[in-house]
């Protein structure tokens, strides 16, 4: 029997299509089944470490030193029965949301004003420089910002920026040498914005001219043809870039363990100006620095537990995402 | 599809015979390796003299790192033939380990350049890392400048940070304001950049920085070598029991053959 659009449904020889269709079918599936074996895996793991603290282990309350808990579960005697959980990662979890979110906001105004000069304002010699350079930073490894956070920002923070006085003022408390959230975020801004920018450039140039055209015909001037039709037009793909962004800033580990500071301690915004140069360490970061230690089983159970944490939030915010340009785009007009 | 899957099929076949028949024809027994960083600079160095002696010819290594833990973890497990650990056994060890001393390295204390401190005692470092009782270079005798000190040290698990525990701190931990770093390089950087820092790193890692005596003996290999430098820890090579085969050849050239006591002695203690 023929089908209607001609092609032989069981015929000996299946149509290319159908196999690179079964084929496609086929590896979404075991991408799909290696995300559940993933998350299932580190949950089994990680379970221990948060039955035994409960919401203490995210609790901004629950007292104690991430630090001195880290090494008391890592010097867990070998017998199973006395090993140690105790573990409240506030500050880590607080250092993870911070750096994160101040990277984000930042990135996303810095990110949305260059997108818009470089699809409507910049000449076109210059055009022709900026985007390749905008995806090559993209894709520059996080190792060389860290090195170049330790070997000049840090050094540059701890020279001009902090005075002898704010460091004497919290000796013995925590060490204010450059080491600090704000240059961890600071170069989470840098590493993070190219990737913005280079979504909201395209996005920017889907919005059909004549949407544009139609704007200027009505007496605005350009800046506010982009600003009303354009930006708006192209919501939706500026919260994929920033989901995008948030979800590359939540996972950066090694850059951020090498300039942060390397304390678990929650920087105070109370403290004043001193805040923004206050040492702190994410969860990502976290885990790198101990990964030597996996070999204790209490302990590699906590470093667990915090992937669980990153797994969670990462796949939070991609749902969150897709909410919100779900609602976008319900109520706008949007060509994207 | 097939035919192009089928020809590259074939294709890895041929390559991977290619690399089967010569290493079928020497059939050498692989010695797997597997542990601390700060020994992996050492272990390289002498499994790469062992394999060229007569004894040795049989023999390949396969070295892993991952740190003293890792070796540890490993060897009781029966993934590698040697653990390399920078540690001293611990009592959460797993059992039936049995742990060679190899060789020795110093822990040296380190300033900025710009602090010139000349020497500290066990006291000051544990009112420094551990008190902190002591939290300005202005009460520390010696140092050249004043202000804030600023503390680095490693994460709890490495081996470096264990040792200095239980040899300058007399065994309690240092405090949690102690920056946390993940290797010696980190922490001789961090040190290099800030003026106020002072830090603990192996004896390998302290160009660019102030190495400072310690209780009145300067941290070098020399001093290291006649035990007047208190700082000094051990390299080991854990077996799972008593070293056999090609292991315990192996260990035993390095205890006490003299190439290998020459190629300790150019960054490290030998143990004689």
């Amino acid at each position: 029997m023929r089908r209607p659009d001609g092609l032989d449904k069981a015929g000996p020889r299946k149509s290319k299509d159908q196999r690179a269709e079964l084929m496609l079918g086929a590896l979404a599936c075991i991408v799909l089944a290696l995300i559940a074996g993933m998350i299932i895996f580190v949950f089994q793991k990680a379970w221990p470490s948060f039955s035994h603290n409960g919401l203490d282990w995210f609790s901004p309350w629950a007292g104690g030193n991430v630090d001195d808990q880290l090494t008391a579960i890592f010097e867990s005697p070998a017998d199973p029965s006395h090993y140690v959980y105790t573990m409240h990662a506030w500050p880590l979890l607080f250092a993870t949301a911070l750096i994160t979110l101040t990277a984000v906001v930042i990135g996303t105004v810095f990110a949305l004003l260059s997108a818009m000069f470089i699809v409507e304002f910049a000449p076109e010699a210059l055009r022709r420089v900026l985007e390749p350079v905008v995806r090559l930073l993209a894709a520059v490894p996080s190792v060389i910002y860290g090195l170049i956070g330790i070997l000049v920002v840090v050094h540059f923070f701890d020279q001009h920026l902090i005075s002898q006085g704010s460091k004497d003022s919290v000796a013995g408390v925590v060490a204010l040498n450059g080491f600090s959230w704000g240059v961890g975020a600071l170069i989470l801004t840098v590493m993070i914005t190219p990737i913005m920018i280079a979504i909201v450039v395209d996005a920017l140039r889907a919005v059909p001219t004549t949407w544009r055209e139609g704007a200027v015909s009505l007496g605005i001037n350009r800046w506010r043809a982009l600003w009303t039709v354009s930006v708006r037009a192209a919501r939706p793909a500026i919260v994929a870039a920033a989901v995008l962004a948030t979800a590359r800033a939540l996972g950066e580990a090694i850059m951020l363990s090498m300039v942060t500071g390397s304390v678990g301690f929650a920087p105070n915004p109370l403290d004043g100006v001193i805040f923004f140069v206050e040492p702190a360490r994410p969860l990502a970061a976290t885990i790198v620095d101990n990964a030597e230690g996996l070999s204790v089983q209490p302990f590699a159970q906590t470093l667990y537990a915090l992937a669980a944490v990153l797994l969670i939030s990462a796949a939070f915010l991609s749902f969150a995402g897709w909410y919100i340009r779900r609602r976008l785009r319900a109520y706008t007009l949007s060509p994207i | 599809m097939s035919r192009t899957a089928a020809r590259l099929l074939a294709v890895i076949a041929a390559v991977s015979l290619l690399a089967a028949v010569p290493a079928a024809a020497q059939a050498k027994k692989i010695i797997t390796i597997s542990g601390s960083t700060s020994v992996f600079p050492l272990e390289t160095q002498l499994a790469r003299a062992w394999i060229k002696t007569k004894k040795g010819k049989k023999y390949g290594f396969r070295i892993l790192q991952g740190g003293s833990n890792v070796g540890i973890s490993d060897v009781a497990h029966g993934r590698v033939s040697i653990g390399a650990s920078s540690r001293d056994p611990a009592a959460g060890d797993p059992g039936g380990l049995v742990f060679t001393r190899i060789a020795r390295d110093a822990i040296c204390m380190i300033t900025n350049n710009a602090n010139q401190l000349g020497n500290i005692n066990q006291a000051t470092i544990k009112g420094i890392f551990v008190g902190p009782t002591i939290t300005n270079w202005g009460s520390v005798p010696g140092a050249t400048i004043s202000g804030s000190i600023d503390p680095i040290g490693r994460a709890p698990t490495s081996g470096t940070h264990d040792a200095f525990k239980n040899i300058f701190l007399g065994g309690t931990n240092q405090g949690s304001f102690v920056a946390a770093k993940s290797s010696n390089g980190l922490v001789q950087q961090g040190v290099q950049s800030d003026p106020h820092a002072i830090g603990y790193v192996s004896l390998a890692f302290t160009q660019g920085v102030n190495t400072v005596a310690y209780n009145g003996v300067a941290c070098t290999l020399r001093n290291a070598a006649s035990f007047q430098y208190g700082g000094v820890r051990s390299f080991y090579f854990v077996t799972r029991g008593a070293p056999v085969g090609g292991v315990k050849k192996f260990i035993n050239w390095v205890l006490h053959n003299n190439k290998a006591n020459k190629i300790i002695a150019t960054d490290w203690v030998p143990l004689h």
